[in-house]
């Protein structure tokens, strides 16, 4: 932990503090990992399907196209995974500075759970097996 | 629902100010990208799973209703990023927390510079389309039909 003195011309004081670890720091951990992760893949994905490209042109053939390729595949796949607990994550912060009972918020915090896996799971079977040829 | 009230009218009426505008705007725009992204993640999977309502799905967001919401993700998405990068910066440089101020003040401005020629050139790609449109004598605000894209269907 550090410590931050008043005066700008005293030195900071670092105290180095063994933390325990536990669920809600690797949550804080995650929530910043992932943010430097999405900071590249979601606002590339923004700027590539919003800027260069544009919604008034999206057509099945052009996601086909896209699908076609692999590395294209892998980007939205690894953007969904990073995405989709970030939010969820961050949707359960939320939560909790509104709802005070513990028991409501640990029921509320496996609902969102089973949320993010079905949905993670349902979006990637989808791009794994969608099959590009029909629209070409 | 009291508790809501409260947490709206105190949201405006704190006086927090800068650190408080960031986190004000850190959460809407993250629950507004969630809200955005649920939708995307399981419209999108039905490219695959039901391809004739994604079909669909893509017609309607052409709608311009769908494309200013459009312009509105991606204002989130870069404020939430910056502002985001910002505090992820903080959380492992406390030396810096004395610039916190500043700090905020530099998120609004680098989102000013980033989001005002996006939406400009989103806007000329909404604006395009509709012109296109009626200069055929179509209107972009027209609602796709469904069994239009029954083609799609596998």
């Amino acid at each position: 932990m550090t410590t931050i003195s008043g005066d700008a011309q005293q030195p900071i004081t670092v105290r180095h503090v063994a933390i325990q670890t536990n669920w809600e720091r690797y949550s804080f951990l995650f929530m910043r990992l992932s943010g430097v992760g999405l900071l590249v893949l979601a606002v590339g994905h923004m700027v590539i399907q919003h800027i260069l490209n544009s919604s008034a042109t999206l057509s099945i053939q052009f996601v086909a196209a896209q699908w076609s390729s692999w590395g294209w595949k892998a980007y939205d796949i690894v953007l969904l995974w990073l995405a989709i607990p970030h939010g969820v994550n961050g949707l359960r912060y939320v939560l909790s500075d509104y709802i005070h009972n513990r028991a409501a918020m640990r029921a509320v915090t496996a609902v969102l759970a089973i949320f993010v896996v079905a949905t993670v799971i349902w979006a990637t079977i989808g791009m794994i097996l969608f099959d590009p040829a029909p629209f070409q | 629902m009291a508790s809501l009230l409260l947490t709206v009218r105190e949201s405006i009426r704190y006086r927090g100010r800068s650190g408080h505008y960031s986190w004000l705007a850190h959460r809407i725009s993250g629950l507004a990208i969630l809200f955005f992204l649920v939708i995307h993640v399981w419209d999108t999977a039905n490219a695959y799973f039901l391809p004739q309502a994604y079909g669909w799905s893509i017609a309607l967001f052409k709608v311009p209703f769908f494309g200013l919401g459009e312009i509105g993700v991606m204002a989130a998405v870069l404020y939430h990023a910056i502002n985001g990068t910002r505090i992820t910066l903080l959380d492992f440089k406390p030396e810096w927390w004395k610039y916190q101020d500043q700090s905020a003040l530099i998120a609004w401005t680098v989102f000013a510079i980033v989001f005002i020629p996006a939406a400009i050139i989103m806007f000329n790609g909404l604006w395009g389309h509709c012109s296109e449109l009626s200069a055929i004598g179509a209107s972009c605000w027209t609602l796709p039909v469904y069994s239009d894209f029954a083609d799609l269907a596998r």
